[in-house]
């Protein structure tokens, strides 16, 4: 192998097999899925994002939280996702199908976030937990986005507010044709 | 260890000191970027046990500093290292003179202030969620720009080169040259410019995870080994025909690869399969680069006579390293085990393993190699490579230790809590400074020749 002209091409086949076998073939199956509904005639699932949980998205990823946390409960032959209570099922591609930055993460320094709308009661809850993590909790206060009113309350900045509605909009508490609530 | 790293100050071959100013630059940065990256390692490890530690700020949160971390260590360490590597290597294997060596310095100061900026931008926020993508997208086209000026030199070396010879280290550097920009730019357009639709996005990004780790990073630093092991020990490549097989396999294969990070996600089962098959068919190339590397070193006493070489006995612990990590990769691809150690500090302890424990390694001990060579100068204290070797050799031991049995346990549910690397990462600290401090002391000093000036 003395050419240049042969190596070069050599690297940009072995590289343009593995682009079309799985990126480009991934796509055909996965670039027109839309959303669906749950059941005939029912509404569409996933839910759009509200506004402000699109700005909280943009929190969420500047803070890194995604250096901890995962959004993706694994199939029940995959993992212990489900019995953990990290989500009702498995997570689908059709999950994220509006989802203009998609965080599935790597690592779970703390738990997985998919459907963690659900778990929450109340935005409250969310508030109170960023202020101050349980004790034992891997999690850091994020007091930082939180100023003191008047009364000395603590009162979130827009940055908390959009970062809250967006871990409430996290769900997958909706059947999908992939993956049924009641499988 | 061997003296020969330690002699004094000499002038510089033609060759050499024709790279010597970029590659001195390459190392310089590299340098500094793998201390900030280590001091970061060590305050994000103690932010994992002491969660209020630096809290209390955004700019310091630990997703922060962990992207920062990531990205001086990929971008700042290891490709800087790399640009100088190739490219010294390159030259030395066609005896090329270059005579506008000023081209790379241009293209590592791009690339350099680039991160710079990009790092900046990491601090303040201002970044993507992706790992290796953090960086705001304008960087990307800068980046693309610096590393095309600081990279390609090996190529244009090889093209007009003296020599007909080729050996199978320029194959390697070739190989990982063209790969860099084409997945760069095509994960760019993919991830960040155009995205693609939901959880295309992450396969797209393990695409070129695993490519940047692989065809990137582990590929230079086999031309490396390659080149290090028979000038070294003075013997012949074992079986070097095998070497064409495992350099097309080793590409062919490790392109495949990504899908075996994603197991379990929300990605069609056939994806997720194809790279569970080419985890398992990378043990070929691994095979062959065991024998070639392990067969030459094995007679006639040789691993006890490569310990006794500065070079020899880093690049030693990094072979084993190769090895260890494609059985663990393979082992774990395979959805059972997978299912255990997915999302755990078992992936860490991996991803340790293949660009520190290997890829670090080498570069360790090729610089111990060529900063001689390219300086003039010899190291200055052998009790600081001592404990540069000792004290990230076992700093790497026991944070693989930690993180591979801590993630078992993690994943079998015997243990809850992420595992503590603070020892270790103080450990690499001190390596990395000791070897900071003799690789400085000889990149400041003035030059015995002056033969550079003419050449470069």
């Amino acid at each position: 192998m003395k050419n240049i002209k042969l190596i070069f091409a050599g690297v940009l086949f072995t590289l343009s097999a593995s682009f079309i076998g799985i990126l480009l073939s991934g796509r055909v199956q996965l670039g027109s899925l839309g959303r669906a509904p749950a059941e005939e005639g029912g509404p569409l699932f996933p839910l759009r994002e509200p506004g402000l949980a699109i700005q909280g998205r943009q929190v969420y990823i500047s803070l890194g939280c995604v250096a901890c946390h995962t959004q993706q409960v694994r199939p029940a032959s995959q993992g212990s996702d489900i019995a953990k209570g990290y989500g009702p099922r498995h997570s689908v591609a059709r999950d994220y199908v509006l989802q203009s930055s998609v965080l599935l993460g790597s690592q779970r320094i703390g738990p997985d976030l998919a459907n963690y709308g659900a778990r929450v009661s109340s935005e409250n809850e969310i508030h109170a937990h960023l202020r101050s993590p349980k004790a034992g909790s891997a999690m850091p206060s994020y007091d930082f986005l939180y100023t003191t009113g008047k009364d000395g309350a603590k009162v979130p900045t827009e940055k908390a507010t959009a970062l809250v509605a967006y871990l409430k909009s996290l769900k997958i508490d909706y059947s999908s044709p992939e993956a049924k609530l009641n499988q | 260890m061997s003296q020969d790293s330690y002699r004094p100050s000499f002038n510089l071959s033609r060759v050499d000191a024709s790279v010597a100013q970029p590659v001195r630059l390459f190392f310089a940065s590299a340098f500094l970027w793998l201390i900030l990256a280590s001091v970061l390692s060590v305050i994000t490890a103690i932010q994992l046990k002491d969660v209020s530690f630096l809290g209390g700020c955004s700019l310091t949160t630990y997703g922060r500093l962990k992207a920062l971390e990531g990205n001086l260590f990929a971008y700042g360490w290891v490709t800087n290292a790399l640009f100088g590597l190739n490219l010294w290597l390159m030259s030395s294997l066609t005896r090329f003179e270059f005579k506008n060596a000023w081209l790379a310095n241009v293209g590592g100061v791009v690339w350099n202030l680039t991160l710079t900026y990009g790092a900046i931008q990491i601090i303040l926020g201002n970044m993507n969620g992706l790992s290796l993508l953090e960086m705001p997208k304008e960087v990307a086209v800068a980046s693309f720009v610096g590393f095309l000026l600081a990279a390609l030199w090996p190529a244009v070396a090889f093209s007009r080169r003296p020599t007909g010879h080729v050996y199978v280290s320029q194959w390697y550097i070739l190989g990982s040259t063209f790969v860099f920009p084409i997945i760069f730019a095509l994960t760019q357009l993919l991830v960040l410019w155009c995205p693609a639709q939901g959880v295309l996005q992450a396969l797209v990004h393990s695409w070129f995870h695993q490519n940047f780790y692989l065809l990137w990073f582990a590929s230079s630093a086999i031309a490396a080994v390659y080149y290090f092991i028979p000038k070294e020990s003075g013997r012949t490549v074992s079986a070097y025909y095998l070497s064409t097989i495992g350099f097309w396999t080793f590409f062919l294969f490790a392109s495949w690869t990504s899908p075996a990070t994603l197991l379990g996600s929300p990605l069609p089962l056939w994806v997720q399969s194809t790279g569970v098959v080419a985890a398992i068919l990378m043990l070929i190339p691994l095979v062959i680069l065991a024998i070639n590397f392990l067969g030459t070193l094995s007679w006639n006493r040789g691993i006890s006579q490569s310990w006794n070489n500065t070079t020899l006995r880093f690049v030693l612990v990094a072979i084993f390293a190769l090895i260890l990590w494609g059985a663990l990769f393979a082992t774990f691809s395979t959805r059972g085990l997978n299912a255990v150690i997915r999302f755990t500090s078992f992936n860490t302890g991996l991803e340790h393993l293949l660009t520190y424990s290997f890829v670090s390694f080498v570069i360790f001990g090729a610089t111990y190699f060529i900063l001689p060579k390219v300086t003039g100068i010899s190291w200055l204290s052998s009790k600081l490579v001592h404990l540069h070797f000792w004290s990230c050799a076992i700093g790497t031991v026991s944070l693989l230790i930690i993180t591979l049995l801590g993630g078992w346990q993690q994943g079998s549910g015997l243990r809850a809590d992420w595992p503590s690397v603070i020892f270790p990462s103080v450990l690499l600290l001190i390596g990395h400074i000791a070897f900071g401090i003799n690789a400085f002391g000889m990149l400041t000093a003035k030059l015995s020749s002056g033969h550079e000036s003419t050449h470069a």
